[in-house]
């Protein structure tokens, strides 16, 4: 692609300064990456539920189902707390991950979203952009979660790898149901309709293992627990804390949430797709 | 001049939502280095025109090229030439206004050792450096346009769209961004401008485009437009016994016209260029002046002979009041009939 410069010296095609889109695509996706990031900092109205409410469930089933230790198919466990760091993080990375994707959503409605399809920028970056930001906040809520869980006598079986593997874990969450949520984001274009979606998400929460191991359930409730990916994404995480590092353990922390992930990152690039289209 | 060296070349171009035909045939020619005014009232078709134009938007049917570039079939090549400062300055007000500049530098692939020197730069430009580390949140509105504009700069674009620049500013705000459209201007900036506000075409625009109902009903030279819309007429005040006098003079160069008590009109046939020929003859027959006004027709009176309506609050003697962070008026509030059914005057140019 050639440039063709008036006599201005001003640029009618490529300027000298900017070179093919396709080199800078990288550098694109870091800068919105870090947009996202700086926007979840920067409202800490948003943060600090998400960091706090899921501690508030795994104080409450603590001191609710500690006895529920000795049912018979139980995990075992040093206790009830052990089983609450999992599903800590998953709850704090739904809270995140919707508000990840109705920062898309606020921006396709306030018109920043076309102001950056204005702009030659890689448009598969400004999903990648936004997903970064569940990510990296997914990886910091994995990591907050963990040292309040070892402060208050929780043991990581897996040790400090084990702990590495949870914050990666978190990070990979963060990315495959912010997912889900950025192509929500993309096909309505609403702020509301996205945030209308975490009622449904708590509802998948409550219907998967993340409170209550699946070995202790019967029936249909078994049954939905065991199709719910969210059971699956918790039990790859919980068996770090309380079994020691295995190869398997490691593996399903690390592949389910890759796994759902190759599901909702093809939908959230076809809606983007859709929406540019659309355009 | 070929289609490919025109900034801005549409023909036939049409966008269709549905049954709804927002823009229907926009035929457009922006010329090097003009400032170019789209005018018409809310829901006409410009900001949907513009968005075709920026690609945005696909048009239904039709052509557009900009900086010689296919906006469809070349899209990445017309984004990389354009600056765009959209309705509403769409600015994320949790980033301040150097993030804002990092982060769009990095869109258009400028390399990180000229960012911070065209920041700077731009943000002096625009008289936003000491508010430059400030969350945007914190800038008034007059503010989030200049930086908005600022934004638009930052790869030094040969073509500039403006859809609707300083709505909702007030006075002065408004003053200092159109000074800021002709120093862009006279640095060789092309620069398409949308705006309701005829006065602001009036100031900026070399040529203008009226649309209505997605057609372009009138496109020129503002003072052409308004030497079609009629004659200008001279008002002159003159001593009582002199009158008759004044009124023999002023009858031989055109049709008299009723003015306020006091004042006699003429409509200049020939034009304002007459006004000397008057002022020699009404002193060779002996008329003294008191008063004299030479009377030009209004954008505003162009936009009503070609639509029917008038922009209320939008004619071209004073600048339009202050809307503060007011919110819109409705589209239907901005209409005023003045007595021509709508789009009964209706008429197309032809193609540029």
């Amino acid at each position: 692609m050639t440039a063709t410069v008036s006599s201005s010296g001003r640029a009618m095609g490529t300027s000298d300064a900017i070179s093919p889109v396709g080199h800078h695509a990288i550098a694109q996706t870091i800068a919105m990456s870090k947009r996202s990031v700086i926007a979840i900092i920067r409202q800490p109205a948003l943060i600090v539920p998400s960091l706090v409410f899921p501690l508030f469930f795994a104080a409450l089933g603590s001191s609710s189902f500690s006895r529920a230790t000795g049912l018979p198919g139980f995990p075992q466990v040093d206790s009830f707390l052990a089983l609450s760091l999992a599903a800590s993080v998953i709850q704090g990375v739904l809270f995140g991950s919707t508000n990840g994707g109705a920062a898309l959503a606020v921006d396709i409605e306030n018109g920043f979203f076309d102001r950056l399809l204005a702009s030659p920028t890689s448009r598969v970056s400004i999903l990648f952009g936004s997903l970064a930001g569940s990510a990296v906040f997914g990886a910091v809520q994995a990591l907050f979660f963990t040292v309040v869980m070892i402060a208050v006598g929780v043991n990581v079986h897996a040790g400090v790898a084990g702990v590495v593997l949870i914050v990666v874990a978190g990070a990979l969450i963060g990315l495959s149901i912010g997912g889900f949520l950025a192509a929500m984001a993309l096909r309505t274009g609403s702020a509301e309709a996205v945030q209308g979606v975490f009622p449904l998400l708590f509802i998948t929460l409550f219907f998967s293992s993340a409170f209550f191991p699946r070995e202790t359930m019967q029936g249909v409730y078994r049954t939905i627990a065991d199709i719910n990916p969210v059971s699956h994404l918790y039990e790859g995480m919980r068996d770090l804390v309380i079994d020691d590092l295995t190869l398997s353990a490691a593996a399903k922390a690390l592949l389910i949430p890759i796994a759902v992930g190759c599901v909702s990152i093809p939908v959230a690039l076809g809606q983007l797709r859709r929406r540019v289209r659309a355009a | 001049m070929r289609a490919d060296q025109i900034p801005i070349y549409a023909e036939g171009l049409v966008r269709r939502f549905g049954a709804v035909v927002a823009v229907d045939g926009v035929d457009l020619q922006v010329n090097q280095g003009e400032v170019f005014g789209f005018l018409g009232p809310n829901g006409a078709g410009k900001s949907t025109t513009v968005r075709m134009l920026t690609t945005l938007l696909r048009p239904t049917a039709g052509i557009a090229r900009v900086a010689g570039f296919d906006v469809v079939k070349q899209a990445d090549d017309v984004r990389r030439s354009i600056g765009v400062a959209l309705q509403d300055a769409a600015i994320d007000p949790l980033m301040t206004g150097n993030e804002l500049l990092a982060l769009q530098a990095v869109l258009y692939g400028i390399p990180k050792t000229h960012v911070k020197q065209r920041s700077d730069d731009l943000l002096e430009r625009v008289g936003l450096t000491a508010a430059a580390g400030r969350r945007v949140g914190t800038y008034s509105g007059g503010m989030r346009r200049r930086l908005d504009l600022a934004l638009s700069l930052i790869h030094q674009p040969s073509v500039l769209f403006l859809d609707e620049p300083t709505t909702g500013l007030d006075p002065m705000s408004r003053l200092a961004l159109w000074e800021e459209v002709r120093r862009l201007n006279a640095e060789g900036t092309t620069v398409l401008l949308t705006t309701q506000y005829l006065e602001e075409a009036d100031q900026l625009a070399d040529r203008i485009a009226i649309i209505d109902h997605g057609v372009i009903v009138r496109e020129g030279v503002p003072r052409e437009l308004k030497a079609q819309v009629g004659a200008p007429t001279l008002v002159i005040a003159v001593p009582p016994d002199q009158v008759e006098r004044a009124r023999a003079v002023m009858q031989t160069f055109g049709e008299l016209r009723t003015t306020a008590e006091g004042t006699l009109g003429v409509g200049l046939t020939a034009g304002a260029e007459a006004v000397s020929s008057v002022v020699r003859g009404l002193d060779e027959a002996g008329v003294r002046l008191h008063h004299l006004e030479l009377n030009e027709p209004s954008l505003d009176d162009v936009f009503a002979e070609a639509t029917g309506y008038r922009l209320e609050g939008a004619g071209s003697s004073n600048l339009p009041a202050a809307q503060g962070d007011q919110p819109q008026a409705d589209p239907d509030d901005l209409l005023a009939p003045t007595g021509a059914k709508r789009g009964g005057r209706r008429g197309r140019q032809g193609r540029p």
